[in-house]
């Protein structure tokens, strides 16, 4: 386990790489979601295969989360925004670098475009959006009910009947992290882009959503604010798309790759063909 | 390298040897929590009955390649696994797996 720090605070870091001892054909850096995510939703889903193809594959758990530092206090998105720039400018080199980011992770992945637009060679965005006032406002009313659902242990036993004792045991550690710090309060407050700003997001972008997803309706604003951007539905997913249907995130991220330039090798220099026909035409 | 440390590389481990050793990594991956290490037995699941969370298996990943190098790719393992069948993985299915990848590679 490797662990890097950052103004103080410690991060989680796992790295893997290209198993063939060649150069890496492209490096891409994995985003996670806010509350009951971790980079273990990449390191078991994504990440092998990316490193299989030839990827430099970069996670980290982000301030709060998994076996990162949590600080009391300091959650608005443009600390996790620095977390990201301070990150990048620490493990990666000079070359281009792909974003991956799951939900709010996506949201970290387009402040770091905005903060470091050369360095950024496209963003794959599950589930996600920019920050806008919009989001904010929609971030506050979901962590107001997690604070109050999270503690309270009939909505726990639900969660463990419906869900599993895995998931209830996600939504008891995002609990804990709503009790003890100001995630809940900071993230509402977090600095906001200006439309303006979110237009010199220059780099391509592909938003991936669940068809069935409250996010899928915000596709057409999402591509006619940013200049390269396109969407593609995963059918009959809701949010949880990157861990309900890992296979199909992972051949359009092997498709989005090698159509930005990376020459994959191993089976993901196939994988995901009929997905750029339908989906990234 | 005594004589004797080398023979117990030379042969591979068995069952009830992994099983041991990995106990001793979940007793690090649990320190906070705290483990029973009376639970651990072959079909006790990482998540449900050990109580484990996904990023344990991260740390549990990295302790296992640490002991065993590159042979043991848990994260390559698990990637070829259901969401199901990683929940309800039991530390049996773990123990095999390593003592199968530890065995010399076939000659011919």
């Amino acid at each position: 386990m490797a662990f890097v720090e950052l103004d103080g605070l410690r991060f989680h870091v796992q790295r893997l790489g290209p198993t063939d001892g060649r150069p890496p054909a492209a490096t891409a850096v994995l985003l996670h979601g806010l509350l009951t995510d971790s980079l273990a939703s990449y390191y078991f889903t994504l990440a092998p295969a990316l490193a299989a193809a030839g990827v430099e594959v970069l996670m980290y758990d982000q301030r709060g989360h998994g076996r990162s530092g949590r600080p009391p206090s300091g959650y608005r998105l443009e600390r996790f925004v620095e977390d990201a720039v301070g990150l990048l400018d620490r493990l990666t080199g000079d070359g281009p670098v792909h974003l991956v980011g799951n939900s709010f992770g996506g949201t970290v992945a387009f402040g770091l475009a905005l903060r470091r637009p050369s360095r950024i060679a496209g963003i794959l965005a599950i589930e996600s959006e920019p920050a806008s006032a919009g989001w904010a406002t929609k971030l506050d009313g979901i962590l107001r009910r997690a604070e109050t659902e999270l503690s309270d242990e009939t909505t726990l036993a639900w969660v463990t009947a419906r869900r599993g004792a895995h998931t209830a045991r996600l939504a008891r550690a995002a609990g804990r992290l709503l009790d003890t710090t100001t995630v809940a309060r900071d993230i509402p407050a977090s600095l906001l882009p200006a439309e303006a700003q979110l237009r010199t997001v220059r780099c391509p972008v592909l938003a991936v959503y669940g068809s069935e997803s409250d996010l899928a309706d915000q596709a057409t604003w999402l591509e006619e604010l940013l200049p390269d951007c396109r969407s593609t539905f995963v059918p009959g997913q809701e949010h949880s798309v990157l861990i309900e249907a890992p296979d199909t995130v992972l051949g359009l991220t092997l498709a989005w790759l090698r159509r930005h330039g990376a020459a994959l090798r191993g089976p993901g220099a196939r994988a995901g063909r009929d997905l750029v026909e339908e989906g990234l035409r | 390298m005594t004589g004797s440390a080398q023979t117990a590389h030379l042969r591979p481990p068995t069952e009830p040897e992994v099983l041991a050793e990995i106990t001793g990594m979940l007793a690090v991956v649990l320190d906070e929590y705290g483990l029973d290490e009376a639970e651990v037995t072959m079909d006790a699941r990482f998540t449900e009955d050990l109580g484990l969370e996904s990023i344990d298996l991260v740390t549990l990943a990295g302790q296992l390649q640490e002991r065993w190098g590159d042979r043991i790719n848990f994260a390559e393992f698990l990637a070829a696994m259901e969401l199901d069948e990683i929940i309800g993985l039991t530390v049996g299915r773990l123990v095999e797996h390593v003592v199968a990848r530890l065995q010399p590679a076939e000659r011919g």
